[in-house]
């Protein structure tokens, strides 16, 4: 969205909490140990047969772990992407951080006061999808209760629920961009005093119309995806929810905690072009990115790293390519990117939100999280980014960055975070 | 439709099969065993399956308003019901 503030105006927003699941482990230690390590999360789909398909990988969720079953009442009735969503909210609120746990130390209700801003391409998908497997076989099989989760809002909705949320409950649904567009809407909530506290981000879980649908397109490689790699093939699957906790700067230092970041601003656009392919000119990325950072209030050259898109797929790195060479000029070459996807794989409607709590991962801890090192014959000659690869890039002077989301339709969204204290003062 | 009668022992056997009770068989349930909350913690999720699942069994027709603390209270209750019923 483009902002509905002028920069500058509203209250300044920090992240004061995060929570998240992915390939990588649930919680946010295990993860950021995995982008660090730069180890994939890929490996042969168990959740559903994929033999039918043309791929087999993904990067799949393993097993929760046994107390958040326990402490779920509706745990039967929750959809796997409703599952991932409440844990990542309860990290996200949970005691105080320290660098390596990430919770806001919020008390449970959130009351009228809190909001849920949330994103997802496919809410229970999986679940409709069992419902009719047993419906079609046998009429009397087919369980009424798989299809209680199966909206699209249901991620959001367990959300509030199970965090006692009396606020707007919204939900996003703009397919790989949902999770970034809804960051920007709460930030706008928070920003104009609609709410005290968003809690945002998003949720995907693997499903066979996701999974036969971008391979029915062409667009999965075989391989691990090898984003911005020459010979690269397409993009890789995976899971997750992510979930970030806003509220205005001035209430988190009152209250003696320490903000993670600041959301400094979102930019949202349209390629209005094709229902799949970006344009290839970069033109509609560009101007969310241009967006971003005039409601941030910061000039390109205050970005230091950007976390991209980065899907794989021939074209979209292409036009993501284009769209960093319209809004950083000569720096684009230079500037260090962030492919969090050759680690966790695609989100789909949640990629935005893990990818922004990678982002400020890297922020808070200096460094940048590598891809997979591959062969220096895999630089594409046609696109000369400065991608991180094999080890973490030490970089404790970043201060600002901006995470892309290129989505089907041509939505796009940029998210610009800034490190606390010393990030947009 | 179906002349079963509604015995206890096919209730509890279409509870388990119709709900996904992970972990649960019908010889589990006792007669008298409230369905929801603190006995076996069925909800109404579960509720709206059950009614499902009891008219196409029993080839009965349960009304919106008969699906209330009473008559969904335990096995035994839902058996008394449906005999009334066929």
């Amino acid at each position: 969205m483009r902002s509905r503030s002028a920069a500058g105006e509203g209250r300044r927003v920090a992240v004061s909490g995060m929570g998240a699941v992915c390939g990588l482990g649930w919680g946010i230690p295990q993860i950021w140990a995995g982008l660090r390590a730069g180890r994939p999360g890929f490996a042969p789909l168990r959740r559903f047969d994929p033999s039918q398909h043309r791929t087999r990988l993904a990067s799949e969720v393993g097993e929760p772990p046994p107390e958040l079953a326990r402490s779920c009442p509706d745990w039967r009735h929750l959809s796997i992407a409703d599952r991932f969503a409440v844990f990542a909210a309860r990290e996200a609120v949970s005691a105080m951080g320290t660098m390596e746990a990430t919770g806001a130390g919020l008390a449970l209700p959130l009351g009228e006061e809190a909001g849920v801003y949330f994103g997802s391409s496919t809410g229970g998908m999986f679940e409709s999808e069992l419902f009719f497997r047993e419906f079609l076989r046998d009429r009397r099989r087919g369980h009424l209760s798989t299809l209680a989760s199966q909206q699209v809002n249901g991620p959001g909705d367990a959300v509030a629920r199970h965090l006692g949320v009396g606020g707007p409950v919204e939900t996003v649904s703009s397919a790989c961009a949902s999770g970034a567009l809804a960051l920007g809407v709460a930030l706008e909530a928070v920003r104009s005093g609609e709410v005290e506290i968003a809690v945002a981000g998003g949720s995907d879980s693997l499903c066979q119309l996701t999974y036969a649908g971008f391979n029915a397109l062409r667009s999965v490689d075989e391989e691990p995806c090898r984003p911005f790699r020459a010979g690269r093939a397409g993009m890789s699957f995976g899971e997750g929810a992510a979930v970030l906790v806003l509220e205005p700067l001035e209430r988190v230092l009152a209250r003696g905690a320490t903000p993670l970041a600041e959301l400094a601003g979102a930019g949202a656009s349209c390629d209005a072009h094709h229902m799949t392919a970006p344009d290839p000119t970069g033109t509609g990325a560009a101007v969310a990115l241009e967006t971003a950072l005039a409601d941030a209030g910061l000039p390109a050259q205050a970005v230091d790293f950007v976390n991209v898109h980065g899907t794989g797929t021939p074209l979209n790195d292409a036009a993501e390519w284009r769209a960093l060479q319209r809004v950083f000029g000569e720096r684009a070459a230079a500037i260090p990117l962030v492919a969090s996807k050759a680690l966790v794989g695609h989100l789909l409607g949640c990629s935005g939100a893990l990818e922004a709590v990678a982002t400020i991962l890297c922020l808070r801890h200096g460094e940048l999280h590598p891809a997979p090192a591959g062969d220096p014959g895999e630089n594409d000659p046609e696109l000369p980014v400065s991608l991180v690869t094999g080890e973490p890039l030490p970089f404790p002077q970043a201060r600002t960055a901006i995470s892309t989301s290129l989505a089907f339709g041509g939505s796009n969204a940029a998210l610009v975070f800034s490190r606390f204290p010393d990030g947009a003062a | 439709m179906s002349e079963a009668v509604a015995t206890p022992a096919r209730i509890k056997r279409l509870i388990v099969e119709s709900l996904n009770l992970e972990g649960m068989r019908p010889e589990m349930i006792e007669d008298e065993a409230p369905l929801f909350g603190e006995g076996l913690g069925l909800d109404s999720v579960d509720a709206l399956e059950l009614v499902v699942a009891l008219e196409k069994e029993f080839g009965i027709k349960i009304k919106s308003q008969e699906i209330g603390r009473e008559v969904f209270s335990s096995v035994s209750s839902l058996s008394q019901f449906i005999a009334g019923r066929t």
